[in-house]
Protein backbone atom coordinates (compact mmCIF):
# COMPACT_ATOMS: atom_id res chain seq x y z
CA UNK A 1 0.00 0.00 0.00
CA UNK A 2 2.43 2.56 1.06
CA UNK A 3 4.58 1.65 -2.13
CA UNK A 4 1.58 2.25 -4.48
CA UNK A 5 0.93 5.79 -2.79
CA UNK A 6 4.60 6.17 -3.34
CA UNK A 7 4.41 5.48 -7.35
CA UNK A 8 1.18 7.69 -6.93
CA UNK A 9 3.25 10.66 -5.87
CA UNK A 10 5.78 9.83 -8.48
CA UNK A 11 3.09 10.06 -11.09
CA UNK A 12 1.20 13.37 -9.71
CA UNK A 13 5.04 14.94 -9.21
CA UNK A 14 5.78 13.79 -12.52
CA UNK A 15 2.68 15.06 -14.26
CA UNK A 16 3.24 18.60 -12.12
CA UNK A 17 6.30 19.37 -13.34
CA UNK A 18 5.57 18.34 -17.04
CA UNK A 19 2.27 20.76 -16.67
CA UNK A 20 4.44 22.97 -15.25
CA UNK A 21 7.29 23.04 -18.09
CA UNK A 22 4.82 23.00 -20.95
CA UNK A 23 2.58 25.49 -19.71
CA UNK A 24 5.66 27.53 -19.00
CA UNK A 25 5.76 29.76 -22.27
CA UNK A 26 2.26 30.04 -21.87
CA UNK A 27 -1.17 29.17 -24.27
CA UNK A 28 -1.81 30.01 -27.99
CA UNK A 29 -5.67 30.82 -28.28
CA UNK A 30 -7.13 30.93 -31.54
CA UNK A 31 -10.80 31.38 -30.80
CA UNK A 32 -13.44 31.62 -34.46
CA UNK A 33 -16.78 32.24 -34.43
CA UNK A 34 -18.73 32.62 -37.71
CA UNK A 35 -21.57 34.69 -37.65
CA UNK A 36 -24.07 32.92 -39.72
CA UNK A 37 -26.35 29.86 -38.73
CA UNK A 38 -24.76 26.96 -38.49
CA UNK A 39 -21.51 28.77 -38.66
CA UNK A 40 -18.49 27.36 -37.27
CA UNK A 41 -17.25 28.05 -33.50
CA UNK A 42 -13.73 26.92 -32.58
CA UNK A 43 -11.85 27.50 -29.40
CA UNK A 44 -8.07 25.79 -29.60
CA UNK A 45 -6.26 26.59 -26.68
CA UNK A 46 -2.86 24.65 -27.01
CA UNK A 47 0.67 25.33 -24.64
CA UNK A 48 2.85 27.27 -26.92
CA UNK A 49 6.11 25.12 -26.61
CA UNK A 50 4.36 22.66 -28.32
CA UNK A 51 4.70 24.79 -31.94
CA UNK A 52 8.42 24.69 -31.60
CA UNK A 53 8.52 20.97 -30.41
CA UNK A 54 6.25 19.89 -33.06
CA UNK A 55 8.55 21.73 -35.68
CA UNK A 56 11.65 19.79 -34.93
CA UNK A 57 9.63 16.65 -35.57
CA UNK A 58 8.75 18.33 -39.04
CA UNK A 59 11.03 17.03 -41.54
CA UNK A 60 13.59 19.67 -42.83
CA UNK A 61 12.71 19.62 -46.57
CA UNK A 62 8.86 20.70 -45.56
CA UNK A 63 10.36 23.84 -43.71
CA UNK A 64 13.06 24.36 -45.81
CA UNK A 65 11.68 27.12 -48.52
CA UNK A 66 9.74 28.51 -45.71
CA UNK A 67 13.12 28.84 -43.39
CA UNK A 68 14.90 30.76 -46.12
CA UNK A 69 12.25 33.24 -47.04
CA UNK A 70 12.34 33.85 -42.93
CA UNK A 71 15.87 34.15 -42.81
CA UNK A 72 16.05 37.30 -44.58
CA UNK A 73 13.94 38.81 -42.35
CA UNK A 74 15.20 37.25 -39.39
CA UNK A 75 17.05 40.34 -37.66
CA UNK A 76 13.72 42.31 -38.24
CA UNK A 77 11.68 39.97 -36.58
CA UNK A 78 14.55 39.00 -33.50
CA UNK A 79 14.49 42.88 -32.93
CA UNK A 80 10.90 43.39 -33.20
CA UNK A 81 9.77 40.29 -31.32
CA UNK A 82 12.33 41.22 -28.49
CA UNK A 83 11.83 45.32 -28.58
CA UNK A 84 7.82 43.80 -28.00
CA UNK A 85 8.68 41.66 -25.51
CA UNK A 86 10.55 44.79 -23.24
CA UNK A 87 7.47 47.23 -24.09
CA UNK A 88 4.80 47.88 -21.75
CA UNK A 89 1.25 45.84 -22.50
CA UNK A 90 -1.01 48.69 -24.26
CA UNK A 91 -3.13 48.67 -27.84
CA UNK A 92 -0.67 48.99 -30.80
CA UNK A 93 -2.85 49.40 -34.09
CA UNK A 94 -7.04 49.54 -33.52
CA UNK A 95 -8.63 49.82 -37.16
CA UNK A 96 -12.33 50.63 -37.28
CA UNK A 97 -14.63 50.88 -40.79
CA UNK A 98 -17.84 50.78 -40.86
CA UNK A 99 -17.32 46.90 -41.75
CA UNK A 100 -14.40 46.10 -39.58
CA UNK A 101 -12.74 46.30 -37.13
CA UNK A 102 -9.33 45.21 -36.12
CA UNK A 103 -7.01 45.63 -32.81
CA UNK A 104 -3.24 44.31 -32.11
CA UNK A 105 -2.76 44.64 -28.36
CA UNK A 106 0.27 43.63 -26.51
CA UNK A 107 -1.07 41.45 -23.71
CA UNK A 108 1.13 40.04 -20.68
CA UNK A 109 4.08 38.79 -23.07
CA UNK A 110 1.67 37.94 -25.81
CA UNK A 111 0.02 39.99 -28.88
CA UNK A 112 -3.36 39.64 -29.15
CA UNK A 113 -5.16 40.17 -32.51
CA UNK A 114 -9.02 40.48 -32.86
CA UNK A 115 -10.87 40.93 -35.91
CA UNK A 116 -14.59 41.37 -36.07
CA UNK A 117 -16.60 41.75 -39.86
CA UNK A 118 -20.20 40.79 -40.28
CA UNK A 119 -19.15 37.23 -40.91
CA UNK A 120 -16.93 36.14 -38.31
CA UNK A 121 -15.03 37.13 -35.65
CA UNK A 122 -11.90 35.86 -34.69
CA UNK A 123 -9.24 36.08 -31.72
CA UNK A 124 -5.63 34.91 -32.02
CA UNK A 125 -3.53 35.04 -28.91
CA UNK A 126 0.12 34.37 -29.34
CA UNK A 127 2.54 34.33 -26.72
CA UNK A 128 5.88 36.26 -28.02
CA UNK A 129 8.37 34.08 -26.44
CA UNK A 130 6.96 30.81 -28.38
CA UNK A 131 6.53 32.93 -31.38
CA UNK A 132 10.66 33.70 -31.19
CA UNK A 133 10.85 29.43 -30.48
CA UNK A 134 8.54 28.79 -33.73
CA UNK A 135 10.52 30.92 -35.99
CA UNK A 136 13.91 30.19 -35.41
CA UNK A 137 13.01 26.60 -35.49
CA UNK A 138 11.70 27.12 -38.85
CA UNK A 139 14.60 29.61 -40.02
CA UNK A 140 17.03 26.89 -38.72
CA UNK A 141 15.07 23.83 -41.03
CA UNK A 142 16.77 26.52 -43.80
CA UNK A 143 20.20 25.34 -42.93
CA UNK A 144 22.23 26.53 -40.45
CA UNK A 145 21.77 30.31 -38.89
CA UNK B 1 10.45 58.48 14.32
CA UNK B 2 12.33 61.95 13.66
CA UNK B 3 14.96 60.10 12.41
CA UNK B 4 13.26 57.71 10.71
CA UNK B 5 11.49 60.43 8.28
CA UNK B 6 14.39 61.72 6.20
CA UNK B 7 15.73 57.95 5.66
CA UNK B 8 12.24 57.14 4.25
CA UNK B 9 12.36 60.30 2.55
CA UNK B 10 15.61 59.75 0.68
CA UNK B 11 14.70 56.13 -0.15
CA UNK B 12 11.84 57.74 -1.61
CA UNK B 13 13.53 59.96 -3.76
CA UNK B 14 16.07 57.25 -5.01
CA UNK B 15 12.99 55.00 -6.09
CA UNK B 16 11.90 57.67 -7.91
CA UNK B 17 15.22 58.49 -9.38
CA UNK B 18 16.34 55.05 -10.10
CA UNK B 19 12.82 54.22 -11.57
CA UNK B 20 12.96 53.69 -15.46
CA UNK B 21 11.75 56.41 -17.70
CA UNK B 22 8.31 56.42 -18.58
CA UNK B 23 8.03 54.37 -22.12
CA UNK B 24 7.77 57.04 -24.92
CA UNK B 25 4.94 56.37 -27.82
CA UNK B 26 4.62 57.70 -31.74
CA UNK B 27 0.77 57.90 -31.91
CA UNK B 28 -1.06 57.83 -35.12
CA UNK B 29 -4.20 59.13 -35.38
CA UNK B 30 -6.34 58.74 -39.07
CA UNK B 31 -9.84 59.69 -38.98
CA UNK B 32 -12.12 59.82 -42.31
CA UNK B 33 -15.45 60.94 -41.07
CA UNK B 34 -16.68 60.24 -44.73
CA UNK B 35 -15.65 56.70 -44.94
CA UNK B 36 -16.27 56.19 -41.34
CA UNK B 37 -12.67 54.88 -41.26
CA UNK B 38 -10.72 55.21 -38.08
CA UNK B 39 -6.83 54.12 -37.68
CA UNK B 40 -4.80 54.56 -34.31
CA UNK B 41 -1.45 52.88 -33.80
CA UNK B 42 0.79 53.45 -30.90
CA UNK B 43 4.14 52.43 -31.35
CA UNK B 44 6.32 52.51 -28.07
CA UNK B 45 9.92 53.94 -29.09
CA UNK B 46 12.03 51.81 -27.58
CA UNK B 47 10.57 48.84 -30.42
CA UNK B 48 10.88 51.43 -32.80
CA UNK B 49 14.43 52.28 -31.56
CA UNK B 50 15.17 48.24 -31.63
CA UNK B 51 13.81 47.46 -34.76
CA UNK B 52 14.64 50.43 -37.33
CA UNK B 53 18.49 49.27 -37.11
CA UNK B 54 17.65 45.67 -38.05
CA UNK B 55 16.03 46.74 -41.26
CA UNK B 56 18.24 47.04 -44.14
CA UNK B 57 15.97 46.96 -47.27
CA UNK B 58 15.87 49.55 -49.91
CA UNK B 59 16.75 53.00 -48.90
CA UNK B 60 16.72 52.60 -44.97
CA UNK B 61 20.05 50.66 -44.02
CA UNK B 62 21.51 50.24 -40.23
CA UNK B 63 19.03 53.02 -38.54
CA UNK B 64 19.73 55.44 -41.76
CA UNK B 65 18.08 56.61 -44.98
CA UNK B 66 19.81 57.30 -48.08
CA UNK B 67 18.92 60.59 -50.31
CA UNK B 68 20.89 60.10 -52.75
CA UNK B 69 18.84 62.41 -54.88
CA UNK B 70 19.19 64.88 -52.48
CA UNK B 71 22.14 67.98 -53.60
CA UNK B 72 22.95 70.18 -50.66
CA UNK B 73 25.66 71.80 -53.22
CA UNK B 74 28.36 72.01 -50.85
CA UNK B 75 26.38 73.06 -48.49
CA UNK B 76 27.70 71.76 -44.78
CA UNK B 77 23.92 70.92 -43.36
CA UNK B 78 25.41 70.49 -39.91
CA UNK B 79 27.03 73.82 -39.87
CA UNK B 80 23.25 75.25 -41.54
CA UNK B 81 21.45 73.42 -38.27
CA UNK B 82 23.98 75.08 -36.01
CA UNK B 83 23.51 78.51 -37.11
CA UNK B 84 19.43 78.47 -37.20
CA UNK B 85 19.46 76.48 -33.79
CA UNK B 86 21.44 79.77 -32.68
CA UNK B 87 19.60 82.55 -34.51
CA UNK B 88 16.16 84.11 -32.76
CA UNK B 89 13.08 82.70 -33.31
CA UNK B 90 11.42 83.59 -36.32
CA UNK B 91 10.12 82.88 -40.09
CA UNK B 92 12.91 81.80 -42.43
CA UNK B 93 11.36 80.41 -45.35
CA UNK B 94 7.96 81.96 -46.68
CA UNK B 95 6.33 81.22 -50.34
CA UNK B 96 3.08 82.18 -51.60
CA UNK B 97 1.78 80.89 -55.03
CA UNK B 98 -1.39 81.05 -55.64
CA UNK B 99 -2.40 77.35 -55.62
CA UNK B 100 0.15 76.94 -52.38
CA UNK B 101 1.75 78.51 -49.50
CA UNK B 102 5.09 77.26 -47.24
CA UNK B 103 5.92 79.23 -44.25
CA UNK B 104 9.47 77.58 -43.03
CA UNK B 105 9.77 79.13 -38.90
CA UNK B 106 11.73 78.39 -35.76
CA UNK B 107 9.86 78.79 -32.70
CA UNK B 108 10.45 77.59 -29.31
CA UNK B 109 13.27 75.11 -29.96
CA UNK B 110 10.92 73.72 -33.10
CA UNK B 111 11.14 73.69 -36.23
CA UNK B 112 7.45 74.68 -37.87
CA UNK B 113 6.53 74.19 -41.59
CA UNK B 114 3.30 75.18 -42.33
CA UNK B 115 2.03 73.99 -45.93
CA UNK B 116 -1.30 74.99 -47.64
CA UNK B 117 -2.54 73.60 -50.44
CA UNK B 118 -5.25 75.52 -51.38
CA UNK B 119 -6.43 73.52 -54.42
CA UNK B 120 -6.81 70.34 -52.88
CA UNK B 121 -7.54 72.36 -49.67
CA UNK B 122 -4.98 70.54 -47.76
CA UNK B 123 -2.92 71.53 -45.11
CA UNK B 124 -0.01 70.24 -43.47
CA UNK B 125 1.80 71.41 -40.59
CA UNK B 126 4.73 69.47 -39.39
CA UNK B 127 6.51 70.56 -36.04
CA UNK B 128 10.10 68.94 -35.63
CA UNK B 129 11.94 69.40 -32.08
CA UNK B 130 15.01 70.93 -32.81
CA UNK B 131 17.09 68.30 -31.40
CA UNK B 132 15.47 65.48 -33.37
CA UNK B 133 15.78 67.48 -36.83
CA UNK B 134 19.90 67.72 -35.36
CA UNK B 135 19.79 64.27 -35.34
CA UNK B 136 17.93 63.71 -38.39
CA UNK B 137 20.94 65.57 -40.22
CA UNK B 138 23.78 63.93 -38.36
CA UNK B 139 25.10 61.73 -40.71
CA UNK B 140 25.96 63.93 -43.27
CA UNK B 141 24.48 65.56 -46.58
CA UNK B 142 23.57 61.92 -47.75
CA UNK B 143 21.66 60.38 -45.02
CA UNK B 144 19.01 61.12 -42.55
CA UNK B 145 19.69 59.24 -39.17
CA UNK B 146 16.34 57.85 -38.22
CA UNK B 147 17.97 55.98 -35.39
CA UNK B 148 19.37 58.84 -33.75
CA UNK B 149 15.69 61.14 -34.86
CA UNK B 150 14.01 58.51 -32.68
CA UNK B 151 16.53 58.43 -29.34
CA UNK B 152 16.09 61.99 -29.62
CA UNK B 153 12.28 61.48 -30.06
CA UNK B 154 12.37 59.75 -26.60
CA UNK B 155 14.49 62.94 -24.86
CA UNK B 156 12.15 65.57 -26.30
CA UNK B 157 9.06 66.89 -24.79
CA UNK B 158 5.18 65.59 -25.30
CA UNK B 159 4.64 66.99 -28.93
CA UNK B 160 2.60 67.38 -32.09
CA UNK B 161 4.93 66.51 -35.02
CA UNK B 162 2.41 66.32 -38.02
CA UNK B 163 -0.84 67.18 -38.55
CA UNK B 164 -2.76 66.69 -41.88
CA UNK B 165 -5.70 67.79 -42.83
CA UNK B 166 -8.12 67.70 -46.30
CA UNK B 167 -11.41 67.74 -47.62
CA UNK B 168 -12.08 64.03 -46.29
CA UNK B 169 -9.67 62.95 -43.27
CA UNK B 170 -7.05 64.38 -40.62
CA UNK B 171 -4.36 62.43 -39.85
CA UNK B 172 -2.09 63.71 -36.66
CA UNK B 173 1.22 62.20 -35.41
CA UNK B 174 2.39 63.39 -31.95
CA UNK B 175 4.53 61.78 -28.83
CA UNK B 176 3.68 61.06 -25.42
CA UNK B 177 4.30 58.80 -22.63
CA UNK B 178 0.29 57.51 -22.78
CA UNK B 179 -0.22 54.23 -24.46
CA UNK B 180 -3.71 55.31 -26.11
CA UNK B 181 -4.43 57.54 -28.61
CA UNK B 182 -7.44 59.18 -27.12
Amino acid sequence: MLLLGKIGLGFLGTALVAGAVVSSEGFIHVKVHEKQTNGTHISLVVPAMIVPVTLKFVPNHYLAEGGRNVRRYLPVIDAAISGLADCPDGPLVDVTDPDEHVSVVKSGGSIVVDVDDPDETVHVSVPLHATQSAIDEIASAGGPI
Amino acid sequence: MKTILPVLAVLCMGTVALAAPAERYLHVKVDDPVGREHVRVNIPLSLAEKVIPAINQGQLRDGKVEIGEFHANGVDLKMLFDAVQSAPDGEFVTVQEPDTDVRVAKSNGKMIVHVIDKEGKEKVDVTIPWEVAQALASSGDKQLNVEAAIQALERAGDTTLVTVTDNSQTIRVWIDSRNTSD
